[in-house]
């Protein structure tokens, strides 16, 4: 079997959970014997066909012009991350594409190739409204479209049983690559715009999901949460939406001892500073138990659009220098941090589903989750709390702070239950669906 | 007859490190040291150098007639010390001229005025011990950082064996029908008080390359006529004191040489001299001058030399200031009981007021000044690297 997998994120190419859930998704498959070749917005024109487990850390790369590739494998790379850069993977998502590389892009390639040539009748509604929606001049936009052009040539190019999409970055992607091949599509759904938003968000984003999952095959939802939320805000058939939790690998070599920075509590907020993550309710929270524990120390590590707004509310409580911000960190300080932390935090207000308090509990950091997340529905070892529930969430944090066996104790157990959640396991569910949906596939035609 | 009395400020802060939560515990300094030995070495060729190389000049080709007044913080001379030491050597030149007043002052330029007694009492005295032993000087006036006054201010400095006068800002909103060429007591009568007559000052120090002001270019002639005009309206033969307070910086880096500031300060003198009812004194002269009652002026609340406003709102306005130095001023005590010397230094090294201006936030007019004085991006990077370095420090005591 053999999957053409669109995804806007992939280790080293990490802003959130969605890289790191791709990542476990991706190589448990490969272990279960499915290919993949794997499409990300790089700056050249390259994909990644992954055959064996490895392949998911190695990343081999293979341009598509033959005559790039010729002098791309001529070129000898000392490690792997010297060889991402040259094709122009960033560390840092937001940079790995300039918007003069897409200007340039979209000049080069006749934008209406997408409207006509391979439209037929059936849903060409669906396809109306995405293409209606890809519109736009900002940057993300242009990078969607531009990710959308380029999947023209692979979906061409390649041979493959199925298309896979992660998120609405690449349904347009997906949608053109099935509309070409006449293959079955399944798209992912790790973020709604609603919960990304907080609230209404862009009607743009809105539309291109709807799209997108109406025009596949079958939907995959991280989360029950999540099921619920497309149901009922996007109308899609219960029928094609399948459940596949995320999971967390814990790797072999991690190093999930204690590394005292502060001498107090440490209380960790990590993710991005932004509506949907709650980090207004951990700031209330923090200002509530530093009333009780003044020898707390609360971090927020992240960057977002409400940072500047945190940063001054935080200094007008007088929080001293009790509150922290940590701005954006690699993986190597994330690691760091988690090991400093004694108590994580994730008081999202929408959270399809939420990676990050898996790899808080795996080291052994004692986790309070918002009820509103997908994660819930998958871990017992955390205090689980309404986002909103500032006074619950406060309380919980000194009793955790006033009992330290017990917050050690819950950590621990933590960090055993999340050994056993496996992306084996959810790799097995989505191997099923892909063979589910390509036996109905077969019996149409 | 019309005293002119020229005060400058030098200082350097030590700028912090861009630090991150992950650095604390680190054990690295908190301070920039590329940066600051940087800016220190930058400030000394474009101004520090040349300006006293010229006023050296000028006191000599004046015979004593023309005077100046510095003061000069601990943290610049330890810089001076560290990056540049001929800059030292080159203002213990002018010291030794005898024409040269040396100013007393908080050793690390702070704010501790306005939140520690204790504090600000030590860093006048360490002040005072550095003037001594770096220039043999005893220093008679005082100037409070940025020309921070108030009535209180006065008690604490009576107190200090020595002080006789203050310079402060002439603000109007105190002085109101009063002139700012006058010498004035203080409250209670018992410190003489030097106010800063900034309009003139400021001709010089902020205006003097601005080609949007009516007056440019700013000639000696013109400068010198203006001073001039200033003693018509004396005619009872009071000494005035026409008080020219202003960053020492201004000559060469805030105001470039390609302005011709320095041609400008080159004539001046001469000028002024040409007029025997022109002159020039030291604040410490003050007493021998002021041949009149001297009328007390009291300052209920706190002035500065800042911004429009002339109060504390350049340093303490916003919260992040405020939170910012009242964590830095309620560590101080735990760090004092501890008794670890490079641990006070640090504290000490945190309570200049640069830190607290970077993180000013009335980006208006204002502002402007602000930024282009800030070694950081944005106001609330400056406030981040100060609380991480306060975690810091107070992670060392632990």
């Amino acid at each position: 079997m053999k999957i053409l997998m669109f995804t806007w994120e992939f280790p080293p190419l990490i802003s959130g959970g969605l890289g790191m859930a791709c990542y476990g998704m991706v190589k448990a498959l490969l272990k279960q014997g499915v290919k993949i070749d794997l499409v990300l917005p790089t700056k050249e024109m390259v994909y990644f066909p992954l055959r064996i487990e490895s392949d998911a850390d190695t990343l081999p790369t293979v341009f598509l012009d033959p005559v790039e590739h010729t002098t791309f494998t001529s070129i000898k790379f000392k490690t792997v991350s010297e060889r991402l850069d040259f094709i122009g993977i960033s560390h840092r998502p937001e940079s790995y594409l300039q918007l003069n590389d897409v200007e340039e892009f979209v000049r080069q390639v006749k934008k209406e190739t997408w409207h006509s040539e391979y439209v037929v009748a059936d849903k060409s509604e669906l396809w109306e409204e995405m293409t209606a929606h890809l519109v736009g001049d900002e940057d993300l936009m242009k990078k969607v479209q531009e990710f959308t052009l380029r999947a023209e040539k692979m979906a061409q190019k390649f041979e493959y049983d199925l298309i896979h999409a992660h998120d609405w970055l690449t349904y347009p992607a997906g949608m053109l690559a099935k509309r070409i091949s006449k293959k079955p599509l399944v798209v992912h759904i790790h973020a709604t715009e609603f919960d990304r938003a907080g609230g209404p968000g862009d009607e743009r984003i809105h539309k291109i999901e709807h799209a997108g999952m109406m025009f596949a095959d079958r939907v995959v939802a991280v989360s029950q949460y999540t099921a619920q939320m497309i149901m009922s805000r996007y109308r899609i058939d219960t029928g094609r939406i399948k459940i596949v939790h995320n999971a967390f690998t814990v790797a072999p070599d991690m190093d999930s001892s204690k590394l005292r920075i502060f001498s107090g509590p440490t209380i960790l907020f990590l993710g991005r500073i932004t509506l949907q993550k709650g980090p207004d309710y951990y700031l209330d929270v923090a200002d509530k138990v530093l009333r009780i524990h003044p020898d707390a120390r609360f971090i927020m590590a992240g960057t977002g659009d409400m940072a500047r707004k945190l940063l001054r509310r935080s200094a007008s409580l007088k929080l001293r220098n009790r509150f922290l911000f940590a701005g954006f960190l690699n993986r190597k300080q994330v690691e760091t941090i988690l090991r400093a932390a004694d108590i994580y935090v994730l008081p999202s207000v929408s959270e399809p589903f939420g990676i990050a308090p898996l790899e808080a509990m795996a080291y052994g950091v004692t986790s309070i989750i918002s009820k509103q997340s997908g994660v819930s529905e998958v871990v017992n070892h955390a205090f689980k709390i309404d986002y909103w529930d500032i006074d619950l969430m406060a309380d919980t944090i000194n009793h955790l702070i006033e009992n330290p066996s017990v917050c050690k104790k819950i950590g621990y157990e933590g960090m055993l239950e999340v050994n056993q959640i496996q992306w084996d396991e959810a790799a097995d569910a989505i191997r099923k669906l892909y063979a589910s949906v390509l036996a109905e596939f077969i019996k149409r035609y | 007859m019309l005293n002119i009395v020229f005060y400058f400020q030098v200082h350097q802060p030590y700028r912090l490190r861009h630090l991150n939560v992950l650095d604390i515990g680190s054990k690295q300094s908190l301070f920039d040291t590329e940066l600051n030995r940087s800016v220190m070495q930058k400030v000394a060729q474009k101004c520090y150098l040349p300006t006293n190389k010229l006023l050296l000049e000028l006191i000599k080709q004046h015979d004593g007639q023309f005077k100046v007044a510095f003061s000069i913080t601990g943290t610049a001379i330890e810089q001076f010390k560290a990056y540049a030491p001929e800059v030292l050597d080159s203002f213990k030149a002018l010291v030794d001229t005898g024409s040269v007043e040396l100013i007393g002052e908080t050793y690390y330029h702070s704010l501790s005025f306005l939140y520690d007694t204790n504090e600000f009492l030590d860093q006048v005295s360490m002040h005072r011990d550095l003037m001594q032993k770096e220039f043999g000087y005893y220093s008679t006036t005082f100037r409070n950082t940025e020309l921070i006054y108030q009535d209180r201010l006065s008690d604490l400095i009576y107190e200090i064996e020595g002080f006789k006068t203050i310079i402060t800002e002439g603000v109007d909103r105190v002085l109101q029908w009063r002139s700012p060429l006058y010498a004035y007591k203080n409250y209670s009568k018992d410190i003489n008080l030097l106010l800063k007559y900034y309009q003139l000052a400021d001709d010089i120090a902020f205006r003097f390359s601005n080609r949007d002001w009516p007056e440019f270019p700013l000639t000696v002639d013109k400068f010198v006529n203006w001073i001039d005009h200033l003693t018509i309206s004396e005619d009872k033969g009071r000494n005035q004191f026409l008080n020219l307070f202003m960053d020492y910086e201004t000559f060469g880096e805030h105001q470039w040489a390609e302005s011709g500031i320095f041609e400008f300060m080159r004539h001046f003198p001469a000028e002024v001299l040409k007029r025997s009812h022109l002159g020039f004194v030291t604040p410490n002269q003050v007493q021998e001058h002021a041949n009149y009652q001297q009328e007390s002026i009291s300052f209920p609340d706190p002035v500065s030399w800042a911004d429009e406003e002339r109060d504390l709102s350049a340093w303490l306005e916003n919260d992040m200031q405020k939170n910012a130095i009242e964590c830095l001023y309620s560590l101080f005590e735990k760090v004092k009981t501890r008794g670890d010397v490079s641990l006070l230094e640090t504290a000490r090294l945190l309570s200049t007021s640069d830190h607290f201006y970077y993180m000013c936030t009335k980006y208006f007019h204002d502002g402007d000044v602000h930024k282009y004085f800030s070694p950081y991006d944005s106001p609330d990077q400056a406030y981040i690297y100060y609380i991480t370095a306060l975690a810091d420090l107070e992670e060392r005591l632990q």
